[in-house]
């Protein structure tokens, strides 16, 4: 699915991803978890393709083809999906209006035929109900005067009605009730197949609970200095990131 | 400023209270006799003034305007075109410059509430209209008042009395049709809201021909104590002609202003929109949105005066400006030393969808009060490159998207508009500009947030 190696990063000139290797396969599920400011969420704004990041080295391939080549839209085109950790709000234009000229443009980009109107509200609806989002949502101003667990709820809506073959999810667990975080959790399991793939991005183990990971990263510093199975998430949340730290330190 | 210029309006002046002008009492003689004189004293603003630094009206004052002596055709069409749809409304026409009887259609109203032309109510010399025009806009505030006053003839008027709520909305159509070159309409609204009373009116400005032609309109708001007053302004001239407008409202204690200006049509556009605030707890709100293209100026110049203590002020400007389009935006707030716990705030926000627009900008706070919250800002700038992101991540192609951060944008300033008949719209006029604007047919409907 994706295969990312020495991935280096720059943002205003400051080397933040320093060497990633990681290499997604169709059907899996991976956490990246590490400390604040380890590269967690540059990671996932590198891949999607945010402007602000500059790559000096290394390569990404999703499904053969060169990511990093790509811009923005061509990369969720090919099959990309970033659920970000601060959604932004964009006025004046419906949820429904935005997210209908996505997945057509991104139906197009695969050789499907575009939805109209109708067929669109109906695909709408009912990914609305997986997602527990209540209809009016459709006709609102994308993520304006939402609350934060309704902004998390509506990028999981969106992953939902665009099919992405590999789903970034960047601390989709912030600032999230224990109620929302199921809900989001659920919307995440659901839409799991072994014809796609996700990359969990969080800084706490709670997530990981609702959705099982097959494999934890840990990100310190910008690389990846731990990998390991979903016990590896608990060893952290027992220990937390000192431990590893520490021994990175002996080694060193 | 030429003598011949002068001249030329003297001799328009001359031929103009010979004609139809003489009906009117004869406080109107007078009033229109010192506005010509103050007139020929000023004469044209010019660029030397740090009022008019930035727009040049020199197009307008060298051109010979005239009054033209009768009104175009409009059609019936034209007129379903720019009604509001759906809603009920009170239809006031006026054409070049005179009420039309025969299109507008003007609903049942309470009792000694008037709503028509300006023209009627003065020569039946109703008490209202003589103690509140000129009153509000002193003509020697600005020279094309005082041009507008000398001619001062018809325009909308409306008169709402002590308690009285006008449900449905008044919307006046100012059509040009430019019927003789060079025409200029000088129209003269009034809307008096009594104590208490409430109403709603839309000013749409529009041109049913490609002709050139020049509106140097005065618009007087009194809002009395306790009233709600809101006012609309939709300027959709063709791209030929001028368009000069100053809105004045003085509100008392209580009351409650809307003031909004949607700025899309003509060369060059002036408005001069303020705000007497002087009464205590006395609210105003005062907005716009203005989307200048190709060769355009559109300019606002905003005065907003707080005399009492207790009274909050809005003000949201935002501009969109494309090709070699100017903007002007003036924003002075006045605090005067008793009007303690004044809460201001002013901001106007402007987006350049290329490199050759410009836009001047300046914020002008005076504040003499010790205890106030006035804030102000400024911005001018490209399109949010954190939003750009979000839509682009989402499979939206990059000129979609810049569609979609636009609408957005001016959705931000239309949103202020606060009833819903009228900001819809105003809404379908933006998408509908827009498309012509920049070139795309793809255009989102607005919508807003609750």
């Amino acid at each position: 699915m994706i295969e990312i190696k020495n991935l280096h990063a720059n943002v205003n000139g400051r080397e933040i991803l320093k060497g990633i290797d990681l290499t997604v396969k169709a059907g899996e599920v991976h956490a990246i978890m590490g400390p604040n400011g380890s590269g967690k969420s540059t990671l996932a704004q590198v891949l999607a393709g945010h402007p602000a990041y500059q790559v000096t080295q290394g390569s990404v391939l999703l499904d053969g083809k060169d990511l990093l080549d790509m811009e923005p839209e061509e990369r969720s085109h090919a099959g990309l999906f970033l659920a970000f950790q601060y959604p932004v709000e964009i006025p004046g234009v419906s949820n429904s209006y935005f997210l209908k000229a996505g997945l057509n443009e991104i139906r197009k980009a695969r050789g499907e035929e575009e939805l109209d109107s109708m067929q669109f509200l109906k695909l709408l609806k009912e990914k609305m109900k997986l997602v527990e989002m209540e209809a009016s949502f459709a006709n609102r101003p994308v993520n304006e005067g939402f609350s934060g667990g309704e902004k998390k709820r509506n990028e999981i809506l969106q992953m939902a009605v665009l099919e992405p073959k590999l789903a970034i999810l960047d601390e989709t667990d912030s600032g999230l009730d224990i109620d929302a975080l199921k809900i989001v959790a659920e919307g995440v399991n659901k839409l799991r197949s072994p014809k796609n793939a996700a990359i969990v991005v969080t800084h706490y183990q709670r997530l990981l609970n609702y959705i099982v990971p097959d494999f934890v990263h840990v990100l310190v510093n910008g690389r990846i200095v731990k990998s390991g199975g979903k016990e590896l998430a608990l060893e952290l949340e027992a220990n937390g990131y000192d431990t590893i730290k520490e021994e990175l330190q002996q080694t060193a | 400023m030429t003598q011949s210029t002068i001249d030329h309006y003297r001799n328009q002046f001359a031929a103009f209270e010979r004609n139809g002008a003489r009906s009117a009492p004869a406080w109107v003689h007078d009033l229109r006799r010192k506005a010509l004189e103050r007139f020929a004293e000023t004469g044209f603003p010019t660029t030397a003034l740090e009022d008019w630094k930035y727009t040049n009206v020199a197009p307008i004052a060298r051109t010979e305007f005239r009054r033209p002596a009768s009104s175009g055709d409009v059609t019936k069409d034209f007129l379903e075109q720019h009604r509001m749809p759906g809603t009920a409304q009170h239809l006031v026409v006026f054409v070049d410059g005179r009420f039309s009887p025969e299109l507008s259609s003007v609903g049942t109203l309470p009792d000694g509430t008037f709503v028509g032309g300006l023209a009627a109510a003065l020569s039946s010399d109703d008490a209202t209209v003589k103690a509140s025009l000129s009153q509000v806009l002193p003509f020697e505030l600005n020279p094309f008042a005082a041009l507008n006053t000398a001619f001062l003839y018809d325009g909308l008027c409306v008169r709402v009395p002590a308690g009285t709520s006008v449900i449905e909305p008044v919307h006046a159509l100012f059509v040009s049709t430019a019927p003789v070159a060079s025409a200029v309409t000088h129209l003269r609204n009034l809307v008096v809201a009594d104590e208490g009373a409430s109403v709603t009116v839309l000013m749409s400005y529009l041109s049913a021909s490609e002709g050139a032609h020049f509106t140097n309109a005065v618009t007087e708001v009194l809002a009395r104590s306790g009233s709600a007053v809101e006012v609309v302004k939709m300027q959709r001239e063709n791209g030929a002609s001028y368009h000069v407008e100053n809105v004045r409202a003085h509100q008392y204690a209580g009351s409650m202003v809307h003031l909004f200006s949607l700025a899309l049509g003509a060369a060059i556009a002036r408005n001069d929109m303020s705000v007497i605030i002087d009464g205590e707890a006395a609210e105003c709100n005062l907005n716009g949105l203005y989307i200048a293209s190709g060769e355009q100026l559109l300019d606002h110049h905003t005065f907003m005066h707080h005399i009492h203590p207790n009274c909050p002020s809005h003000e949201l400007f935002k501009g969109i400006l494309t090709d070699s389009a100017r903007a002007v935006f003036n924003g002075k707030v006045y605090v005067e030393p008793e009007a303690q716990k004044t809460d201001s705030k002013q901001t106007n926000r402007n987006l350049l969808l290329s490199d050759t627009a410009v836009v001047d900008t300046k914020p002008e706070l005076e504040i003499f009060a010790d205890d106030v919250k006035c804030t102000h800002g400024a911005a001018v700038g490209g399109l949010n490159e954190a939003h750009a992101f979000y839509l682009k991540s989402r499979g939206i192609p990059a000129e979609a998207t810049r569609t979609m951060l636009t609408v957005g944008f001016a959705a931000e300033a239309t949103e202020k508009v606060r009833h819903t008949a009228l900001r819809r719209h105003v809404d379908a006029a933006v998408v509908e500009h827009l498309k012509s604007k920049l070139g795309s047919t793809n255009v989102p409907d607005i919508v807003h947030g609750t």
